[in-house]
């Protein structure tokens, strides 16, 4: 089920940024681009939520709020980076900064509040990984 | 000082992955957390596209990749969130981030981008570590099912 979602993760999340390159790729005005979100999160919107009220499920209190605090922390660190972007810092190094940088408060997070313990493999992985995404950024 | 907006850029982003973890904890249902987390933004961009100029044409094609690509995003949040239920958050997103390594692959074939010894060797190593990422897990699945007691 793990190796799974990890697969799935790999695929679906790494995909669903691509469109704002085809966008690009057509030559549209950037403003385009503000139509072309809305319908993104609408469209992922419906995609789980249409299922969600076939089930018969609800959502309460909880999901609201940390699905707000998700939101928010998304839409903050989006505009981070694009004043980043804005006000000179060049792209090679505001994507790896802020996407290696998320990792290791995420790494940091897991360990002291969630106390996960990596094995070497794993640890390993996530050296690599960690300087991979970085690479990735740079390139 | 603009710099500091790439580190603010980080934190947030670190915050993002570490308070899904803490819903996942406070047993938050994950198509739900999906859902709210979805309804927010999309509100926000429907406000900030009704805010343009009017007249300005959007080809049907730029919907149609919109829906195909959100639901594509949608279903990998929804797998993070299962994921860090049963698996470690950490390495969910690092996953997340190594998924940036699919669109390189996608536009070299596509667009034919060049592949310069750069992006050969960031590919490279997503492929080295998502390896030790499987490894680990099934290692940890091993001292598992000879300890359950020691899940973390």
């Amino acid at each position: 089920m793990w190796f799974l979602l990890m697969l799935v993760i790999l695929l679906t999340n790494g995909m669903s940024a691509f469109g704002l390159k085809m966008i690009a790729g057509w030559g549209l005005p950037e403003t385009v681009k503000y139509p072309y979100l809305t319908v993104w999160y609408a469209g992922g919107l419906a995609a789980i939520a249409l299922p969600m009220l076939l089930k018969g499920m609800r959502f309460g209190k909880t999901e609201l709020f940390w699905g707000g605090v998700a939101g928010a922390l998304s839409i903050g660190g989006q505009i981070a980076m694009a004043v980043a972007l804005s006000s000179g810092v060049p792209g090679h190094v505001v994507f790896p900064i802020a996407i290696g940088g998320s990792i290791f408060v995420v790494a940091l997070a897991g360990r002291l509040i969630f106390g996960e313990r990596m094995n070497p493999p794993t640890a390993l992985g996530l050296a690599l990984g960690f300087v991979a995404v970085v690479l990735v950024g740079l390139s | 000082m603009s710099l500091s907006f790439c580190f603010l850029g980080a934190i947030s982003f670190g915050l993002l992955g570490t308070a899904l973890k803490a819903a996942e904890r406070r047993k938050a249902n994950a198509a739900g957390l999906v859902v709210s987390a979805y309804a927010w933004p999309a509100l926000l961009m429907l406000v900030r596209t009704l805010l343009l100029k009017p007249g300005g044409h959007v080809p049907a094609k730029v919907y149609v990749i919109a829906v195909i690509f959100g639901i594509c995003a949608a279903v990998a949040s929804l797998a993070f969130q299962v994921s860090i239920s049963i698996g470690k958050v950490t390495v969910g997103w690092l996953m997340m981030n190594l998924s940036a390594g699919i669109p390189v692959v996608v536009s070299v074939w596509m667009y034919h981008e060049k592949l310069n010894l750069l992006k050969v060797a960031a590919l490279g190593l997503v492929l080295v570590s998502i390896v030790f990422l499987f490894w680990g897990q099934v290692v940890e699945k091993r001292v598992i099912g000879r300890n359950p007691a020691g899940r973390e």
